[in-house]
């Protein structure tokens, strides 16, 4: 049991890890066809997994609707829209258009999935303002050094900020476009190199880990 | 008849006389020499390297224009055009130790499967460079030469990437065998102490917890580091008896966590409490997925909310409604552009690595801690690298060693 549940998927974990990074530094055709036989394999495994995943989503929403639970009328919702795509899909054989005429799943596609997707982004803009509202509560030293960053930025992208800062800052020297060059050249830049290294470091890490068979946890314990 | 002959005599003066002339104004154009062909190196083999010698009257507008062909004769199609100035040894993308090309030489990369498409690995092609003045007229043209480019089996240009990897590895086992023997001291990482702490509160409130794994597939490292702190996670749920609901937008992402939850409560002595809706799957699309979770956000109004894997533009749509609801919440990513959203929604945030190494943190597990310092290493690497490196690139500015400095830079450069 131990062989099956443990060491054959330890030992797949291994090999099929060890071909992948060394096909980083083999660039023979071999190596090439190789890691397309394997992307084309992910790509079956997500087909199957994806007809998993429906079955889960609508075992879980019909089962709401059954047990009348709290809040079953959005689980309607699901069927509706499955099938508002689905059977515009199925009637227009899977084509958008049709010499230059949109097809019922064009149309679905455009007027209801779109459009949907579009106002779902566009809420992102009044989150950004809310949060960057609660940014600006200056409760530590870090918030206030976030808070001044942030402001000086604010004030040299805006024409009204721009007159302000000439007027009030304007004996230094110092333009808020080159202020504002500066903060997003140096300080901002070094940071995000900084993180970014610590992610590749970890990432190689975390990969030996599972490699080499020591980071096993999604296989349970002994 | 006399006055055919003269006629005649007239053309054929004419004719000579246009030829003469003609040849007078077109002279034939010269040789280019010491054009060669090779193989492109370290490469899956599509591509060929063509060299010859620069030559430095060339005037400013001088192009020089490369043709390939597949055919043993004729069939030339236009490769490459440049300015008599580019594309000298040095322009070729490769380090120092796999390459070398001097400014007195013209040196070009041509990709042949952009030429002729896929499949030219192990066929013969032909290739012939011409000089033009002012872009148009003929001055010169080399012989045609060919190249059988082939597949190489390593890359040298990517040495210097191996030697730190094989350096990583020597060191990560050296830190595992070490982690046996005694144990490691690792920092304490706020986000993840807070984890009990949301758990307790989830329990206290008899309210949900809502685990986001993100919108990466099971190859993404996030998500993988992802499904090690819903395992962790996910016991101390069932520990406290309290509720926990994994959203997916991946399927297989799903599985996966299926397993692990399942594995978990087994773990804790819980898995009465185990229910298959625990796990479940949402949507494959962003914004559809990210609406919907809202939405159980929203209504469930859970106690703790944790976002731990790879997001995108929904990072600031599920936080900011997990803040409005009143969750105590908790993030991870590796994102580093998604960060700044996540610092100012969330209670706690773990930054990349962080996230990476929470698994080994929560699990308490001597090899997996050990396994952290290899990370740690790795940064005191790049510390000392960046330091000293800063170091002899300024001194190599400062006293004009161009090929020392660019022998320094190309030891740090990804290929």
């Amino acid at each position: 049991m131990k062989l099956i549940k443990k060491q054959i998927p330890l030992a797949i974990v291994f090999i099929t890890g060890v071909l992948t990074l060394v096909s980083y530094y083999v660039p023979h055709k071999t190596s090439v066809d190789y890691i397309e036989t394997m992307n084309k394999w992910e790509n079956i495994v997500v087909a199957f997994a994806f007809l998993l995943g429906l079955i889960s989503l609508f075992f879980s929403h019909y089962h709401k609707i059954a047990r009348k639970a709290d809040g079953w009328g959005y689980s309607i919702f699901v069927f509706v829209g499955f099938l508002a795509i689905i059977i515009p899909a199925y009637v227009s054989g899977g084509k958008q258009m049709v010499e230059g005429v949109l097809t019922p799943l064009g149309w679905a596609y455009k007027y209801i999935y779109t459009a949907l997707s579009g106002t779902m982004f566009a809420v992102l803009a009044f989150y950004i303002v809310s949060t960057a509202y609660r940014s600006f509560r200056i409760k530590s030293m870090q918030a206030f050094v976030l808070f001044v960053a942030a402001f000086i930025l604010i004030l040299g992208k805006v024409p009204l900020g721009q007159i302000i800062w000439d007027s009030v800052l304007g004996w230094t020297g110092q333009r808020a476009p080159d202020v504002i060059e500066w903060i997003m050249q140096v300080p901002a830049v070094a940071g995000k190199r900084g993180i970014m290294i610590g992610i590749s470091i970890g990432a190689i890490v975390t990969s030996l880990k599972i490699i080499f068979g020591i980071e096993k946890q999604y296989m349970g314990k002994d | 008849m006399i006055k055919h002959k003269v006629l005649l005599t007239l053309f054929l003066f004419l004719f000579a006389a246009n030829g003469a002339f003609a040849a007078k104004t077109a002279p034939a154009a010269a040789v280019l020499d010491g054009l060669t062909a090779v193989d492109m190196p370290y490469d899956v083999g599509n591509a060929a390297i063509l060299r010859w010698p620069a030559n430095p009257s060339d005037a400013k507008d001088t192009v020089y224009v490369v043709y390939a062909s597949s055919l043993q004769t004729g069939g030339w199609v236009e490769a490459e055009r440049f300015d008599s100035g580019a594309r000298t040894g040095k322009d070729i993308e490769l380090p120092f130790w796999a390459w070398s090309g001097s400014v007195k030489e013209h040196a070009v990369k041509v990709e042949l499967n952009n030429i002729f498409g896929e499949g030219q690995i192990g066929l013969s092609s032909q290739f012939k460079v011409s000089v033009l003045e002012k872009g148009k007229k003929l001055i010169a043209e080399s012989l045609p030469v060919a190249v059988t480019p082939v597949g190489n089996w390593f890359r040298l240009d990517r040495l210097n990437n191996l030697i730190l990897l094989i350096g990583l590895i020597v060191i990560f086992f050296w830190a595992v065998s070490h982690a046996k023997r005694k144990g490691l001291f690792i920092r304490r990482i706020a986000g993840l102490d807070a984890i009990d702490e949301a758990i307790g509160r989830a329990t206290e409130m008899g309210k949900p917890i809502f685990y986001v794994p993100g919108i990466g597939s099971m190859s993404s490292i996030s998500t993988i580091a992802s499904a090690f702190i819903l395992g962790e996670v996910s016991k101390k749920v069932a520990q406290y008896d309290s509720q926990i609901k994994v959203p997916h937008y991946d399927p297989v992402v799903m599985t996966v966590c299926k397993e692990i939850v399942k594995q978990s409560y087994l773990e804790a002595g819980r898995p009465d409490s185990y229910r298959e809706d625990i796990n479940q799957f949402v949507s494959a699309d962003q914004f559809s997925y990210a609406a919907s979770v809202d939405g159980m956000i929203s209504r469930e109004k859970p106690a703790a909310c944790f976002y731990m894997g790879y997001f995108m533009a929904e990072s600031l749509l599920l936080a900011e409604v997990g803040a409005t609801s009143g969750a105590i919440q908790i993030a991870g990513t590796d994102v580093e552009h998604q960060l700044p959203f996540f610092f100012t929604a969330c209670d706690y945030t773990l930054i990349g690595e962080e996230l990476y190494a929470a698994g080994a943190y929560l699990s308490k597990e001597p090899m997996l801690l050990s396994a952290l310092k290899v990370q740690d290493f790795g940064k005191l690497v790049v510390m000392v690298s960046v330091f000293f490196g800063m170091i002899l690139v300024a001194l190599g500015a400062k006293f004009g060693w161009t090929d020392f400095v660019q022998g320094i830079l190309h030891l740090f450069r990804n290929y």
